[in-house]
């Protein structure tokens, strides 16, 4: 009975421990944008991984900081621009509209503007 | 329409090479090299020998920064360069990156000290602002501002490459 007794209490509070949650947010929704955040963040140790994805220690020490971000009250623009200037524009999934990547937003765009062209200008001949 | 696929043919054409261009003409050399200046992010943080705080003001000027820890392997690969750069008298301030006290004083004695001043980042805090992803990475610094970032071991060709061009053209290390 006792040994029941203490196996009890062993395993409701080791599912205690097991359930407590790994980061400590103040609000529901400090915590559904830390969440967002690092799926869109890539981690620079990674191939292709997000930081959401990934446990290397420097992913670890990336996710410390945008709690700590969110705790001070940056937006995620702010959080977002700490990290590339840091690693790189390589580290947002969602790559900004800049110098080096304005190709990347305009050639879609332009393809079809392109084959737009070509298609109309066909029927009318 | 030929009119069309033609200008077509010859924008697409014109559009390879001019990225083709770009691509070339970009100045970085290597995967792991960045010339992005930026500031030196603020710190105060431990020497490894002693618990005298380092702040900004105490690295002035052109020096090295090369993070390391006695756990990281490349590092031990690459210490032997490094021993060779101080004895040409490059300043290369160590920043030991999430290393326990002991290992590190252990490691050095064991295998040399290249370093004018180690600074001990147990958290890894100074080297999060720093952008470090891992060990060994290399940073020059020149009064306040990074001026250049390697990401990996620092080798005879990688300091040819990657760290001599700049070094000549900012005309540092002059004095020694």
């Amino acid at each position: 009975m006792i040994i029941k007794s203490l196996l009890f209490i062993f395993f409701i509070s080791s599912t205690n421990v097991l359930g407590d949650s790994l980061y400590n947010f103040e609000n529901i929704k400090d915590e559904e944008r830390f969440y967002s955040l690092i799926k869109e963040i890539r981690c620079p140790k990674c191939t292709s991984g997000s930081l959401a994805s990934s446990n290397a220690p420097v992913s670890e020490d990336i996710k410390k900081k945008i709690i700590e971000l969110i705790k001070e009250g940056k937006t995620d623009a702010e959080i977002k621009t700490f990290l590339s200037d840091r690693f790189g524009n390589e580290v947002l999934y969602n790559p900004g509209l800049n110098s080096s990547t304005y190709i990347l937003w305009i050639a879609p765009v332009l393809f079809l503007f392109i084959a737009f062209l070509m298609f109309f200008f066909r029927r009318k001949t | 329409m030929t009119v069309f696929f033609r200008l077509f043919l010859l924008s697409a054409s014109l559009m390879f090479f001019y990225f083709f261009y770009l691509y070339i003409e970009e100045d970085k050399y290597y995967p792991g090299a960045s010339f992005q200046t930026s500031n030196m992010p603020l710190f105060e943080l431990e020497d490894l020998y002693s618990d005298k705080l380092i702040i900004n003001t105490d690295i002035e000027g052109a020096h090295l920064i090369n993070v390391w820890a006695s756990w990281c392997i490349t590092c031990r690969i690459e210490h032997s360069y490094l021993v060779k750069l101080s004895s040409q008298g490059i300043p290369i301030i160590g920043l030991n990156y999430k290393d326990e006290r002991i290992d590190a004083i252990n490691w050095i004695t064991k295998f040399g000290d290249p370093y004018k001043l180690i600074i001990h980042d147990l958290q890894g805090e100074l080297a999060l602002d720093m952008g470090v992803t891992g060990a060994p990475e290399t940073f020059l610094i020149n009064n306040g501002k990074i001026i250049a970032h390697y990401r990996g071991e620092v080798n005879e060709m990688i300091w040819s490459d990657v760290f001599s061009p700049i070094i000549k053209k900012e005309n540092l290390f002059n004095d020694n």
